[in-house]
């Protein structure tokens, strides 16, 4: 089975090989780091409240991008969720090129690479096993169109799909604004998806300070 | 992690006494699944009493989900009454509050769900 991280970066992958525009976004990038810590938890080697990520075990899950996210947080000071969210997301770029080899690694996915012009190159990831990548996408439709409560872990790929802005991959606009409702509902009933989104929010607040003492 | 559980003839109250982390959720998980199949055999209702539960990580959180979607499916009526405050803001910022019936107190829970 793969990992919340692995789902999450595929999902990212458009249906010709390309990585969707979105995955460069900071927002993309701290639903990555969400994702792994997610993954961690799951897996019992961190914990997490309002107030602080505690680790649990350093021992690897034998995964590149969670793996990477442990040895972090594990040599870093004690701080909350959304401290570390928005700290790692510079790593993102090794995130989701450790999770591209992990999905490589698996056959679901290869890389291509194509030249043009003679010196500008372009890399492609064309699924190869397009299983896992439907799955999660029937997964997030079927549990925003029904009227159960979700499973934990569908409610969390809907949450950090919405905040990585992955929905807009595979559901249209009006699509989108039809389920609004519902996906403010049942998207990311857990408390690491909750500071991913308040990790997005502080990092935009950052950025327009910015802009603004630029403009004065 | 303290759990006891009561059962009337109409519902079965898990009391949660303690700190509801990542070492205690499995076993809290695997009590509310039975008490969850037993009340769907026996037509109760369930009530999760939170008044003595001190601390809810985001691991132990998800138990609450696993029990509300279970009782759900099974059309077992099914609440949680006496939050703490610290607990009860870990409720409202996940946005449990939102899905599953969070009451005030015993009585309440027992009102809602026909217990």
């Amino acid at each position: 089975m793969i990992s919340l991280a692995e789902e999450l970066t595929l999902l990212a992958v458009e249906d010709d090989g390309r990585i969707a525009y979105t995955a460069g976004s900071p927002n993309f990038a701290m639903a990555l780091v969400g994702a792994c810590l997610v993954d961690l938890n799951i897996a019992g080697r961190i914990d997490i409240d309002l107030d602080r990520l505690r680790v649990l075990s350093t021992e690897p899950l034998g995964r590149g991008p969670q793996d990477l996210v442990l040895s972090l947080v594990a040599d870093g000071t004690a701080q909350s969720a959304e401290r570390w969210i928005l700290e790692l997301q510079t790593r993102a770029p090794d995130l989701v090129r450790l999770a591209l080899e992990s999905l490589k690694n698996r056959g679901i996915l290869h890389v291509a690479e194509k030249r043009f012009l003679w010196a500008l190159r372009s890399r492609r990831y064309p699924i190869d096993d397009g299983t896992e990548q439907k799955e999660a996408k029937l997964r997030i439709l079927g549990a925003l169109l029904s009227d159960d409560l979700p499973t934990s872990h569908d409610s969390i790929l809907i949450g950090l799909a919405v905040a990585g802005g992955l929905l807009e991959a595979f559901l249209s606009r009006a699509e989108i604004a039809r389920l609004a409702q519902r996906i403010s509902l049942i998207g990311g009933l857990d408390l690491i998806v909750r500071s991913v989104e308040a990790a997005i929010r502080a990092d935009a607040e950052v950025r327009a300070h910015a802009v603004m003492l630029s403009i004065h | 992690m303290n759990v006891t559980q009561d059962t009337t003839d109409k519902t079965t109250t898990l009391h949660a006494a303690g700190r509801l982390d990542f070492e205690a959720s499995a076993g809290f998980q695997k009590e509310v699944e039975q008490v969850v199949a037993a009340a769907t055999a026996g037509g109760k209702a369930v009530l999760i009493d939170c008044t003595a539960l001190e601390y809810v990580s985001s691991a132990g959180l998800r138990v609450f989900l696993v029990a509300a979607r279970a009782a759900k499916s099974a059309s077992v009526p099914f609440a949680v009454y006496g939050l703490t405050p610290s607990v009860k803001e870990v409720f409202d910022v996940s946005g449990f509050s939102r899905i599953i019936d969070v009451l005030g107190d015993r009585a309440s829970a027992l009102a809602k769900t026909g217990g």
